[in-house]
């Protein structure tokens, strides 16, 4: 808005400049013309030139008070102009990079939290991997050692069996089967007094 | 002086074949004196084993033995309610060994028990006794089973 103002200044200046050239220049002609014409005044020669020369140099002394009153403004304005030309740009450039500044950290926002959600999305992914694989594992061995269970005493039975063949010896084992019977004497005989 | 079943009697097989040796006897007995009556051909005594003789005397207790008092044993053997245990070991002991597991059961659980013997070679070795309401298991199968850990360590460790 300002830069309008000024520039619309700048105009009337260069039209009132314009003007001032064009009445100068009608003057002349009306000089000229008026050499050629009859004059209703007689006026003597040396005091039209007198006349001519004060008006000259009035006539120029106005144009270089014009021309000096129109530098200094000119040279004001542009003073001016320069400055908010300046300044506007500043602002304009302060304003872009705060936009642009503002931007990219909305930006880099958005960035962190879409690394945030990929974050936590593979966090997720990975628990639930690892809990799937644990389960899995546990079940796995549970199932293993349930076999293993199930399966023992045919194991042993088998290799008993096929370890000791037909050759037990029950006379070597009877001091064994005496003992263990005494350690275990209280439990069986509670349970005969008991029970029948 | 109350009856009692001796040593030598000591599994239901043993107590049902002298019930049943005795109630032989008392039949051949009365179907001799009916062959006498009627003037037949005598039947020869039947056999009967040394438990039967060590039970007859036991039950007489010194007494003459009586046609009556021996329906009287074979009415009280068969009315007999005695607690019966099932042993299982390695292999079938003999005499000995049923002897010595048959006195060590009588002596320390009830006197009159009777025990009845099972052979099962998967066994490997020790006993396995098995009341009317528990089994006690004292074999060498049950010791490899229970001990599966130390199993399954030596098998980490190999």
């Amino acid at each position: 808005m300002e830069i309008i103002v000024i520039v619309g200044v700048a105009l009337m200046l260069l039209v009132v400049v314009v003007v001032q050239s064009f009445q100068l220049k009608a003057l002349r002609q009306f000089k000229i013309e008026s050499v050629g014409k009859p004059k209703p005044v007689q006026v003597s020669g040396p005091t039209a030139d007198e006349l001519e020369a004060k008006l000259k140099v009035a006539y120029e002394a106005k144009i270089g008070e014009a021309t000096q009153t129109f530098g200094t403004d000119l040279q004001a304005t542009s003073k001016r102009l320069t400055e908010q030309v300046s300044r506007l740009t500043t602002t304009v450039i302060e304003e872009e990079l705060e936009a642009y500044q503002k931007t990219l950290e909305e930006v880099r926002k958005v960035a962190t939290q879409a690394i945030d959600q990929i974050h936590q999305a593979v966090e997720h992914q990975r628990v639930e991997l690892r809990q799937g694989m644990e389960a899995e594992l546990a079940s796995e061995k549970k199932q293993l050692v349930d076999k293993f269970d199930a399966k023992m005493g045919d194991v042993v039975a088998s290799y008993i069996s096929e370890s000791l063949g037909s050759g037990v010896d029950l006379g070597a084992q009877m001091q064994f089967i005496l003992t263990s019977l005494e350690a275990h004497k209280d439990e069986i005989r509670k349970d005969l007094l008991n029970g029948v | 002086m109350a009856f009692e079943l001796p040593g030598a009697v000591y599994s239901p097989q043993l107590l049902e074949s002298v019930t049943y040796d005795i109630q032989q006897y008392l039949d051949w007995y009365r179907q001799n004196q009916i062959r006498a009556k009627v003037g037949a051909k005598p039947k020869a005594e039947p056999n009967h084993s040394d438990e039967t003789v060590l039970v007859i005397e036991a039950w007489l207790d010194g007494k003459r033995p009586t046609i009556e008092s021996l329906e009287g044993l074979v009415k009280h053997l068969k009315e007999l309610k005695l607690p019966e245990i099932h042993v299982m070991l390695a292999a079938l002991p003999n005499l000995s060994q049923r002897a010595s597991l048959v006195d060590w059961l009588r002596a320390n659980t009830k006197p009159q028990i009777l025990v009845s013997f099972i052979a099962d070679r998967n066994l490997g070795g020790g006993i396995v006794v098995r009341t009317p309401n528990h089994v006690f298991d004292y074999t060498w199968k049950q010791e490899l089973i229970a001990g599966r850990d130390k199993l399954a360590g030596i098998l980490k460790r190999v």
